[in-house]
């Protein structure tokens, strides 16, 4: 028999203090990762807004981002006041002012005008290396979840996704290069000294030549939608296994074939789910820089991509701009001052405003989803 | 007799969902006493304000009444939480070992008391696996792991794990629900030992099990209590038309 | 039924599959589309290997040339030189460091009074120069262009003057009196502020004071150092002798090479005269076996020299270190003395075992593929472009990757832990609301941001903490270098926070709350809950979430890239826990730096390959242990 006098405490419970201890520890530590981020963004966020926002109407300076990317030429004049101009409206002050003298004159690569160029590189890379992986992706997801049977082959496809999404970016990198840059096969009448094997297909004096695509657009996109294949096949078959069973039994009870129940009771609910999953891997093609720099990306170009082609089907093979990369350039190769600023701080914050974006668009997605999706 | 749980009143809510209403009943020390009703009745939930375990679901709160243990009202601000879940030992429907050895199990309760003296802890363990009828079983691989027990075993293991600390009260969820006939009955012929020593509270879907071993017998439905009665009574003579109904096997 | 009897009938029961199906179409294309995934993987494998496995002939053929030009034997003596000269270097920093230490005060304040002129003078040297070169040009002081110019310099001056650095050991007086003297300062004034020089004369005095009675020290070193000049100018008369030899064979190499791609051509070639040709193209690029044998008898006629220098060496270094003092009173100087004292032996040693190299050595030993594999992954150097030797020894890299990943890990794993524990036991709705977007927003943060911010942001306040007076005790402060592996470790443990956060938050999350339940009812408390039942109950999972951040962290490019500081060189770990602020370089770095700037094809090229073969083992490894551990907590 016990004393049930025992069960009342006096004063504070027993390890009170430890418990308090450990959790004031824990959340500290969880509070001290929230307040990092916070920090670091609350610096490219001062540093960074200014170059898009400004005091007065309509508040947004559209200039950088709609204008191309330049050399940044500082001087000045002979008043002593201080010129900061992009190689364009450099070389017309100079037409203007012809014979002025100009003191103190100093060049900063790519700090000059937007970053329309790097924009529109990473849009096309994107939706390029974005389609060809949903494409790709959702079908593989399909046969997986729809089709497959416990069999060698889908273990295999299970373990070659598993390994697919482990592998470090460079290495993609390397890949890319050596498959997409140097190897894939192409048509035309001049085969290159590299080519590893050259076909004749007697259609006049074109071959089929294994020498790849060069460093290019096609062969950036063709890259980071292998990199993203593996996180768009796995999104894309939680959505489909998401819709219940009972949906297909259904339909293939009344006579449906196995595609018809794809395509009229799996496929319509899962989208969904796939294109918000999809936001996500947006942001991780969008991001990448180690894939693209030898496969793709250039510091500088003059025009933008689709200028001064002579067919439309030219952008896939002519390299281009990318806003990761633009800003490795920034970071790495130019050293820091307050001219450069503008443009290093610019382009991040315009880059991590997108990030953002679309992070968060996916996270509002999912949570609509989540709540309109019981069954 | 001694009353071991005075239940006045009782009425208890998830968030805003009410599930027990106006409950009332005492129960006996030294004996055991078995809730039956169909799934949904509250049988379980009142079962868990014993100990206070539904602490751990948000929202989960007492909105009238009161219950006492020993004439102790366990929902005091200052009652010690750990000291009443310790006097009042705990079996849950799936029997749910540590991740740890058979040993290292039985002593859980011990440990968390900050008692470590491994002779102390020996004694102790070899006890409780004898009363749980566990210790032939097991003794020559206690420091195996828990999991390559069978199922009934690893539930007499949780029995052993429960009475380790000698408590006074054992509320047990649907102990045999997840177990096979003859691991059942084994548990079955436990209790009627463990009743020598112990007050038990059993929840059972089982009236089959209610009458072969509860002394008496507690019928709840939606939340109310409807009968509660010693189980021979109940059975044979209840007195509340849905209680026939449900013993004769014509609803739930 | 079988197929023959089905084939046979005419008119198959209507359930029956017959001939081709669309649906069976429509499958296949589904499971080729699958099988994908694995074309990928195998063709990363099958490229990776074409591109890498190259490189070890490539290597061996590179070592062979070292070793047969005699380049091989002149490095013998030459990493003893280094040795000697770094020995030198180290305790001439421990007498700077000494003379320093004890001149703190005097040092901090000279240029802590520089650093304000140098402001002042970096802000308005531009429009100062504007109006003394007009003043000169124009002649006339009183133009309205020169006023303007005048003016302007005035307003920078006022700005420059309002934003200038702090100056601790200054005195109040004495930093009012010196942003007077630059106010009142001639604008054609080249002079320094009085107070500026005056400090930096407290300082030389300072100096000289404290050098006093190291002068025994101070011979000693120099003696020490001029005990290798005589070694020295024979290395370098050796060095012109190899190098000449080097360039001839590396000539040949490539006329072969003509040779053999003209030959090849001529092979394929369909027009009978094209290769007749390229035949007597080939035959014409067919080279002279270069002399070798002649460059090596005289280099070899060195070796008397060679043996009776080092000997000299060894017996002018055995007594120096006696003479050195025991002893310094500053803690940095002590420390490098220290190291000076720990690996003298170790010189002396090699001192000792060189004539024996120097006569065992012979040019005509092979080099077998092996010694390149091994020279490979065990090298110390990773040396690329230079005129002297290449040598592709990924030690350096490795251990760039490593050390980043251990301050990663050690500052990720508390943390991400640390908050994955509290995030699922305890925080409540609220909390979690806000703790897991933040999360998953840095996950999807570019690295090149991070790395970004690491160059901007992280290393300057970095750099700006150490020079803190109070912090002067941190093994390693005031940092040299600002971009190093503590830097690029800070970064890599915030990108791989979240990646280990949300495992090993699921994996406490599929711990089944019966566990936490029944820990409860048995009268554990909240925390024994959790640190006896649910985080052991979860470890694998957490281990597996540990893994899988290290896996992120090794595989990581472009914040290395950008913040690691690419010195390729194996951290000097004489510097205890200071090892963490040097720069260094990494596997995945070198391939992003370098892969852009070598000739398709090299042996450079296809080292490169190697790293990524190696990386790719690795990171495998690491992943396929992970998912092990993840299937192990799936009982």
């Amino acid at each position: 028999m016990f004393n049930p006098e025992t069960l009342i405490r006096k004063g504070l419970p027993k390890g009170h203090f430890k418990d308090v201890a450990v959790r004031s520890l824990l959340g500290g530590l969880t509070y001290l990762v929230v307040i990092i981020a916070a920090l670091l963004f609350g610096k490219i966020i001062i540093d960074g807004a200014p170059v898009l926002f400004k005091a007065e109407a309509p508040f947004v300076d559209f200039n950088f981002l709609t204008a191309k990317n330049e050399t940044l030429h500082v001087f000045d004049d002979a008043t002593g006041k201080r010129h900061q101009l992009p190689a364009s409206a450099y070389n017309d002050y100079l037409l203007k002012h012809e014979g002025a003298t100009i003191y103190n004159e100093q060049t900063y690569s790519y700090s000059g005008g937007g970053i329309l160029g790097p924009i529109v590189g990473t849009a096309l890379l994107t939706i390029g290396s974005m389609v060809l992986a949903l494409f790709f992706g959702i079908s593989a997801a399909i046969y997986l979840s729809e089709y497959a049977k416990q069999s060698p082959f889908i273990h295999a496809v299970r373990l070659a996704i598993l390994n697919l999404a482990g592998i470090p970016s460079i290495v993609f990198g390397l890949f890319g290069f050596s498959v997409f840059v140097l190897a894939v096969p192409i048509i035309t009448v001049t085969p290159s000294d590299r080519s590893l094997l050259t076909i004749p297909i007697f259609i006049g004096n074109a071959v089929i030549s294994f020498q790849g695509w060069n460093s290019s657009l096609m062969a950036g996109c063709a890259t980071l939608a292998c990199m993203i294949l593996p996180v768009i096949i796995t999104a894309s078959e939680e959505s489909l296994r998401a819709v219940p069973q009972g949906f297909r039994d259904a339909s293939l009870a009344m006579g449906a074939t196995r595609w018809q129940t794809i395509r009229k009771c799996v496929l319509p609910f899962s989208l969904p789910g796939i294109l918000t999953s999809s936001l996500l891997a947006i942001t991780r093609v969008a991001g990448e820089t180690a894939p693209i720099m030898f496969t793709a990306a250039v510091a500088a170009k003059d025009d933008l991509p689709w200028q001064g082609l002579k067919n439309p089907f030219e952008i896939l093979s002519s390299q281009v701009q990318a806003l990761p990369y633009h800003i490795y350039t920034l970071a790495a190769k130019i050293p820091s001052s307050e001219y450069t600023q503008r443009a290093q701080y610019g382009s991040v914050f315009v880059f991590l405003v997108l990030v953002a974006m679309l992070s968060l668009g996916s996270m509002i997605l999912r949570a609509k989803l989540r709540a309109k999706l019981k069954w | 007799m001694q009353t071991a749980i005075q239940i006045q009143n009782v009425s208890f809510a998830y968030g805003s969902k009410q599930v027990l209403h106006d409950v009332s009943m005492d129960i006996p020390a030294r004996q055991i006493t078995a809730f039956i009703g169909p799934s949904g009745c509250g049988k379980s939930t009142l079962l868990r304000c014993f100990n206070r375990i539904n602490d751990r679901i948000p929202g989960a709160h007492l909105t009238a009444g009161s219950i006492l243990v020993h004439d102790i009202d366990i929902n005091r601000r200052d009652i010690d939480l750990q000291e009443l879940r310790r006097r009042i030992g705990m079996v849950f429907q799936k029997y749910n070992p540590f991740a740890k050895s058979i040993y290292e199990n039985v002593a859980f309760s011990l440990r968390v008391e900050g008692r470590t003296k491994r002779s102390e802890l020996d004694g102790v363990v070899e006890n409780a696996l004898r009363n749980a009828a566990l210790w032939d079983e097991v003794k020559d691989r206690l420091h195996a792991s828990a999991f390559g027990l069978s199922g009934g075993q690893q539930q007499r293991l949780c029995i052993a794990r429960a009475i380790a600390n000698q408590p006074d009260i054992l509320l047990m969820d649907e102990p045999c629900a997840a177990l096979d006939p003859l691991a059942t009955l084994k548990i079955e012929e436990l209790l009627m030992e463990l009743k020598k020593q112990y007050t038990i509270i059993i929840v059972t879907h089982n009236m089959g099990q209610a009458t072969r071993c509860s002394d008496k017998t507690a019928f709840m439905y939606l939340g109310k209590l409807i009968e509660y009665g010693p189980t021979m009574q109940l059975f044979e003579n209840p007195q509340n038309p849905q209680t026939e109904a449900y013993v004769t096997g014509t609803f739930g | 039924m079988s197929p023959e009897e089905s084939s046979a009938h005419p008119n198959p029961h209507r359930f029956q599959k017959r001939g081709f199906s669309y649906e069976q179409a429509i499958k296949y294309f589904f499971a080729s589309n699958a099988g994908l995934t694995i074309v990928i993987l195998a063709m990363i494998i099958i490229f990776l290997l074409k591109e890498g496995l190259g490189f070890f002939p490539g290597y061996q053929r590179e070592l062979e040339v070292y070793r047969v030009a005699g380049l091989e034997f002149v490095d013998i003596s030459r990493k003893n030189l280094t040795a000697h000269e770094q020995l030198s270097s180290v305790l001439n920093r421990a007498y700077y460091a000494e003379i320093n230490g004890q001149s703190f005060r005097q040092m901090r304040r000279s240029q802590e009074a520089s650093a304000l002129f140098n402001s002042y003078t970096d802000q308005t040297g531009a429009t100062r120069d504007l109006v003394l070169n007009n003043s000169r040009a124009a002649g006339d002081p009183n133009s309205e262009m020169l006023a303007a110019l005048n003016a302007n310099f005035e307003t920078q001056k006022a700005k420059a003057l309002s934003s200038l650095p702090p100056t601790p050991h200054l005195t109040a007086q004495e930093r009012t009196s010196l942003i007077e003297s630059i106010r009142a300062r001639a604008i054609e004034s080249t002079e320094d502020p009085p107070l500026v020089t005056t400090l930096a004369g407290e300082f030389a005095a300072a100096q000289q004071k404290f050098a006093e009675p190291l002068q025994g020290m101070r011979a000693t070193i120099d003696a020490f150092a001029a005990a290798g000049a005589d070694l020295s100018s024979l290395v370098s008369d050796m060095t012109a002798t190899v190098t000449a030899t080097k360039e001839k064979i590396q000539g040949a190499d490539i006329l072969e090479k003509d040779r053999k791609t003209l030959l090849a051509a001529a092979a394929s070639a369909r027009d009978p005269v094209e290769r007749e040709k390229l035949i007597s193209e080939a035959k014409a690029s067919l080279a002279d076996k270069p002399d070798i044998e002649g460059p090596i008898q005289t280099l070899l006629e060195h070796r008397p020299d060679c043996v009776r220098l080092h000997t000299a060496l060894k017996e002018t270094s055995g007594g120096i270190l006696n003479q050195l003092p025991i002893t310094l009173t500053q803690p940095e100087a002590a420390r490098l003395l220290k190291v000076a004292r720990n690996t003298w032996p170790l010189f002396i040693a090699d001192l000792e075992k060189t004539p024996a190299a120097i006569n065992a050595w012979k040019h005509d030993a092979p080099v077998p593929l092996t010694s390149a594999i091994s020279s490979f992954l065990t090298g110390k150097d990773w040396v690329t472009g230079g005129e002297w030797q290449d040598f592709y020894g990924i030690l350096p890299l490795a251990a760039g990757s490593l050390m980043i990943s251990i301050v990663a890990l050690s500052l990720a794993i508390p943390t991400s832990i640390g908050a994955a524990i509290y995030i699922n036991q305890y925080a409540s709705n609220w909390e979690q609301s806000i703790v897991k977007p933040v999360i998953e927003f840095i996950q999807a943060i570019p690295s090149v941001v991070l790395g970004f911010i690491g160059i901007l942001v992280l290393g300057t306040v970095l750099r700006d903490i150490s020079l803190l007076d109070s912090l002067h005790w941190v093994p390693g402060f005031p940092l040299t270098e600002r971009l190093n592996i503590f830097t690029a470790g800070c970064l890599l443990a915030l990108m791989s926070i979240p990646t280990i956060f949300s495992l090993a938050e699921d994996a406490l999350n599929n711990v089944p709350s019966a566990y936490a339940e029944a820990s409860e009812a048995l009268g554990a408390s909240r925390v024994q809950t959790t640190f006896r039942v649910v985080v052991p109950a979860a470890f694998s999972g957490i281990l597996a979430a540990v893994l899988l951040g290290f896996g992120r962290v090794i595989g990581e490019t472009m914040v290395v890239l950008l913040v690691a500081g690419n010195r390729i060189k194996i951290p000097d770990f004489s510097a205890g826990l200071g090892t963490f602020f040097q720069p260094c370089h990494t596997l995945t770095g070198i391939i992003a730096q370098e892969l852009g700037e070598v000739p398709m094809g090299s042996v450079h090229y296809r080292a490169l390959f190697v790293v990524g073969i190696l990386l790719f083992a690795v990171v495998l490894t690491i992943n396929a242990t992970a998912h092990r551990f993840v299937n192990k907590m799936k009982h």
